[in-house]
């Protein structure tokens, strides 16, 4: 019973293990104690059925009960008998709790904070889990299906990071299952008997034997490659996603310069941009909005060590309706809806491009969700490619005076945005900056104003790129930076003054407008600041200077620091799209670089001529494959041609018999040439009949070879003829002083290939055309030579490696 | 006319010449033994060969006819032997006399001199008496006495014996076995051969009527044709290869010797003359190995127990050895793989 009783708490850490990859979903470990807490119960009940010896059904129950008492315990509704019995308000408590489970789900991006409800599923998922590979491994010995259970927790990170998991919880969780397989075939070992070597000593378990030693070497190279591979194959790990969430902002520099592949790598590395000179229309927006803002695409509202970052986005379909910001209207606020659509040029991203706040979509489709709480529209299945939707739109216009009436917030989730990395010169220069100010809007106004040209500051692209707490310093310091910095800079600074901030990625609304159209282009890429206001919302501000970006505009909540006349300074780019496309050297044309770094414009090239290259690719690949599938048809071609080559030449009178007495084999040139040619000719005809699949046998005669052809591919007059005298020609060639010369070989091996594929399949005639299995043989035969050279190489190594090996000395002392 | 040598028995014919001569010889041989035109051929072939042949089958299939039509069809010197138990080796070779006259031993030759020998029985004699042919049938020559007499070429010994018959029959030793070129079976004659053989034998005995088509000097220039056709190194490799085969494979206790490889190729070339040929192709190999081979070898206990036979052990070498080439090229084996990877010899080849 110790064995199993083993394996059982095997089981139970195996499952906390594979539960490793949860840790990704959770702000706090608090879920990790309770999961430890649940399963070591379970275990203990298993362990404590069994010692009983308790049938199957018997410890299933018990542990089933431990669990739901264990999560009576933990989720308590407050009616339970002593607090451990659950009664039936708890089993309502925890419906209601999966009913907030569902909405937390949706209200929450990873990583999540400690919810009751989260951690209640958690809990319960993984006691299940427990109980399922308790079951399976002890109860039905099957460790292998222990695999399924554990599978599908991992599946939870996995369906929520949409395209990758950090690999280390992965190894962890598949060093747990390899654990359970590894003890499980122990013990087997151990029931089956004692392992001893030839003298009669007991070999301990853990002892290493060869077989054990595969197997392990099994187990790594398995985990390995799952860890490894993603990473070598394009496309499972180059999601936006997953690096932005990743890396985060600052690291997101030279890094990932190039390989967007018609992503828009929204944090750029400056070096990059300098060298894209060319501009790409991207979009092309029609709205009935006389002077639209920005066009938002995506929003980083995380700060971590590198900087901003932005999270996964969580939310629900837009065709299940979208939230409408006008249900809690405020004096302040004005609100116009407008309508507008987009169509696609030349833009691959998992983010739909749209204004701000979008009330309603067409043709976007059930793959396009919305994220209430960062309000972008997003898609884990489809990108924006070649997309064309139309939306509503609620501008929301707010009058400064409004905006100073609203208080700090106080919401925990959005407290969570006020939190940045201590830095000492931030933090000194905001106090300064908020000293006095007493509602939230004059502090982000101090702020917003402090990005001013007479405060010295100045558009570049000159600058590095990241965000994080040093760098925002840095640029403070410096006062030259482009939008990245302004927003990212702009951000921060507000959260440090205890309001709730975020950076937001988008365009501006472009320079080339044709009536209500739109057109950007990738030099229209921007980034800007968000900052929240209790019962407004999101209220955008650029600290970006106005003439560094083209189509910049200001609000009248926000207007330009550096123009007397905020009026004058929105209007002025917009209307002047003469400056954009002509002046190269001008100061509008140099912020176009901000954001062209190679990713966006380079990405944006490819997935341009998307259209057209694609099906180039395509042709191109499938043209290849052709090739490809040709070449072994090609190679016997050319063998057949090179053979025949050898084989036609002009006709010599065949030479009689006679040589009776002549001992010494008579060596001419023609009888040397007729001896290759007879062995050409037989070579060909040989490779023939591996293609026509007649088989070969090389204990045979070429005559009986030649006569086994003519009876068993049922040849008749003509190929039967000329396979025998194929043979014969061979035969001569092989063994005679002379060998048949004049001979019409190949006619012969013409005829005698005819005569095959007149009796063969049509499978076979085809399979002999395109892929001769002469050819194939041949490579097969190349291939295992080649291999064998190679392992014997290696043995040769090894065993010159082996000799330093320190456990050959042991080995030896033992014997 | 010279007197012919072992060495250089004759001059060398043409190959029609050839092929007339020994074709009326084989005409000759099957007026008598009727249907048997692949057995005739080998025992004319063993003659050409230089050989000695030994016919082992069943009482009444035509042993002795075989023998003494081939005999007779050559105008040369014959003598029988029958083998009984109390034959004595110098009935065999020879004896020395004391001639009163001369005062002096007179050796009288014994039935061993003659171009042809006829042994009847010879697992009937006792061996002493069967060891007395050793030396003339390898060496071709007579010891008595001390003396030594040269035989005359052609020389070949035909012998029989019953293979059924255990009781009072001595085996063929070895030593003995291995100097017989071939060991072939008369096999019984099919249903037509058979009635023809009524409807003739019933009158008069067709080997009574034989007549002789050839004579010893015709025979020694046929031999001089055999010798002279080519056997490529490819074929002799083969050869060699089938002879070692036989050496290494695992039923066989003791193998084919060197000897054998020699006349193996002898009589390949003599089969390649008769077929009109003036190489020798593997095919001829082939052929031959059963008769040439399996006499000599001794299986192992196990496949005696197995009730292998020699001859179809050989058959399978034959059948599993590759043919060696004499160039190098792709080893195309479509059959299924293992059997022939354990040979030592180089199946590609030099």
């Amino acid at each position: 019973m110790t064995g199993r009783r083993r394996l059982g708490l095997v089981a139970a850490t195996a499952t906390l293990l594979a539960a490793a990859p949860l840790s990704v979903i959770f702000d706090s470990w608090v879920w990790l104690m309770q999961c430890i807490l649940a399963v070591g119960l379970v275990a203990g009940a298993a362990v404590l059925t069994r010692t009983l010896r308790i049938p199957g059904w018997g410890q299933a129950l018990a542990m089933v009960l431990t669990l739901l008492l264990v999560l009576t315990w933990m989720f308590p509704s407050g009616d339970e008998i002593l607090g451990l019995i659950p009664g039936p308000d708890t089993f309502e408590h925890f419906g209601q709790l999966f009913g907030q489970a569902g909405e937390d789900t949706r209200n929450y991006g990873v990583p999540v904070p400690d919810r009751d409800a989260l951690q209640f599923i958690t809990v319960l998922g993984v006691g299940g889990c427990a109980i399922a590979v308790d079951l399976l491994t002890v109860g039905m010995r099957k460790p292998a299906l222990a695999g399924l259970p554990m599978l599908a927790i991992y599946s939870v990170p996995v369906a929520i990071f949409v395209d990758s998991v950090p690999a280390v919880p992965f190894i962890v969780g598949a060093i747990g299952f390899l654990w359970l397989l590894v003890a499980d075939n122990v013990d087997r070992v151990r029931r089956f008997g004692r392992r001893f070597t030839g003298d009669g000593r007991d070999v301990d378990v853990w002892e290493p034997s060869p077989l054990a030693a595969a197997g392990r070497r099994l187990a790594a190279v398995g985990v390995a490659a799952a860890v490894l591979l993603p990473l070598v194959v394009p496309g499972l790990t180059t999601g936006l996603l997953s690096r932005l969430t990743q890396v985060g902002t600052g690291g997101a520099g030279s890094g990932f310069g190039g390989g967007g592949n018609g992503r828009v790598n929204l944090f750029s590395s400056l070096s990059g941009s300098l060298t894209q000179s060319e501009t790409k229309d991207m979009i092309q927006v029609t709205t009935n909005e006389e002077d639209p803002f920005y066009l938002r695409l995506a929003v980083a509202d995380v700060v971590n060590a590198q900087g901003f970052a932005n999270r996964t986005p969580t939310g629900q379909q837009v065709t299940r309706g979208l939230p409408d910001p006008r249900q809690t209207r405020r004096p302040g606020v004005q609100f116009a809806e407008y309508k507008a659509s987009v169509k696609i040029l030349d833009l691959t991203m998992a983010f739909a491009p749209i204004y701000s706040t979008p009330v309603a979509t067409d043709e976007l489709g059930a793959a396009w969700n919305f994220d209430p709480n960062t309000q972008v529209v997003f898609s884990t299945r489809t990108t924006t490619r070649d997309k064309e939707y139309s939306f509503d739109y609620v501008r929301a216009n707010y009058r400064p005076e409004a905006l100073r009436e609203s208080q700090p917030v106080t919401d925990d989730t959005l407290r969570a945005l006020t939190t940045v990395p201590k830095d000492a010169v931030v933090e000194q220069l905001v106090a300064g900056l908020i000293k006095g100010k007493e509602t939230d809007y004059d502090k982000v106004m101090a702020i917003y104003n402090h990005f001013s040209r007479d405060n010295g500051f100045t558009y570049n692209l000159q600058t590095t790129s990241g965000t994080s707490g040093s760098e925002i310093a840095a640029f403070l310091q410096n006062k030259a930076g482009y939008c990245q910095q302004y927003a990212a800079a702009m951000a921060w600074m507000v959260r440090q003054a205890g309001i709730p901030a975020r950076v937001a990625f988008g365009f501006t609304r472009g320079g080339d407008r044709d009536g209500n159209t739109w057109t950007i282009t990738n030099r229209n890429a921007h980034a800007w600041t968000e900052v929240y206001f209790d019962g407004f919302g999101w209220v955008p501000f650029d600290a970006t200077p106005v003439s560094g970006v083209v189509g910049s505009t200001r609000s009248a909540w926000a207007p330009d620091v550096d123009a007397p006349d905020p009026v004058e300074s929105s209007s002025t780019t917009p209307t002047a799209p003469n400056a954009t496309s002509s002046g190269g050297a001008t100061d509008l044309e140099r912020p176009d670089r901000n954001f062209d770094d190679p990713a966006l414009a380079g990405g944006g090239g490819t997935g341009s001529s998307g259209g057209s290259t694609t099906a180039l690719w395509i042709v191109g690949i499938a043209a290849l494959l052709i090739a490809l599938l040709l070449v072994p048809a090609l190679r016997r071609s050319l063998t057949r041609r090179r053979r025949h080559a050898a084989t036609v030449k002009e006709l010599q009178p065949v030479t009689p018999l006679a040589a009776t007495g002549a001992t010494d084999i008579t060596v001419t040139t023609e009888t040397t040439q007729a001896r290759a040619d007879a062995h050409a000719a037989w070579d060909e005809l040989i490779d023939t009949m591996i293609d026509y699949r007649v088989p070969i046998d090389p204990t045979e005669t070429p005559r009986v070879t030649a006569q086994r052809l003519v009876r068993e591919a049922e040849l008749e007059s003509q190929p039967a003829e000329s396979a025998t005298l194929l043979g014969r020609a061979e035969e001569r060639a092989r063994y005679a002083r002379r060998p048949l010369q004049g001979g019409e070989l190949t006619e012969a091996l013409t005829h005698v290939r005819k005569g095959l594929s007149r009796s063969a399949t049509r499978r076979t005639r085809l399979v002999a055309t395109l892929m001769p299995p002469s050819v194939m043989l041949r490579w097969r035969l190349a291939t295992g030579d080649a291999s064998a050279v190679a392992m014997g190489f290696f043995s040769r190594i090894r065993e010159s490696l082996v000799r330093f090996s320190p456990r050959r000395l042991l080995a030896s002392r033992a014997r | 006319m010279t007197t012919p040598t072992w060495d250089e028995p004759g001059g060398p014919m043409q190959l029609d010449e050839f092929r007339v001569a020994t074709e009326a010889i084989m005409a000759n041989i099957e007026h008598v033994i009727e249907g048997k035109h692949a057995t005739v051929r080998l025992a004319l072939a063993v003659m050409l060969a230089e050989g000695h042949l030994l016919i082992e089958d069943v009482p009444g299939v035509g042993k002795t006819k075989l023998a003494k039509a081939l005999a007779r069809s050559i105008d040369c010197s014959v003598r029988r032997i029958q083998f009984t138990p109390d034959l004595l080796p110098s009935d065999v070779t020879g004896v020395s006399v004391y001639n009163q006259e001369q005062r002096d031993f007179e050796f009288k030759p014994g039935a061993v001199f003659a171009n042809l020998v006829v042994g009847d029985e010879i697992n009937r004699a006792s061996p002493k008496t069967q060891s007395a042919l050793l030396e003339c049938m390898e060496e071709r020559q007579v010891t008595v006495d001390g003396t030594t007499y040269e035989l005359q070429p052609p020389f070949m010994v035909i012998a029989t014996q019953n293979p059924i018959e255990m009781e009072g029959t001595y085996p063929l030793p070895e030593a003995q076995r291995d100097r017989f070129t071939a060991r072939i079976a008369m096999g019984y004659p099919d249903p037509r051969a058979e009635l023809a053989m009524l409807g003739g034998h019933g009158a008069v005995d067709p080997l009574n009527a034989l007549r002789a088509v050839a004579d010893a000097a015709m025979v020694r220039r046929l031999i001089a044709t055999v010798r002279a056709v080519h056997a490529a190194d490819a074929v002799q490799q083969y050869a060699i290869a089938l002879v070692t085969a036989t050496r290494e494979a695992p039923e066989i206790r003791l193998g084919a010797s060197p000897r054998s490889t020699l006349q193996l190729v002898r009589t390949a070339k003599a089969v390649a003359a008769l077929e009109g040929r003036d190489y020798v192709l593997p095919d001829d190999l082939q052929a031959l190995a059963v008769p040439v081979l399996a006499h000599r070898i001794i299986p192992t206990t196990d496949a005696q127990l197995n009730r292998r036979t020699t001859d179809a052990i050989v058959a399978e070498i034959v059948h599993r050895l590759p043919l060696p080439h004499d160039r190098a090229r792709s080893p195309y084996d479509t059959r299924q793989a293992g059997d022939n990877r354990g040979n030592t010899y180089d199946t590609r080849g030099r």
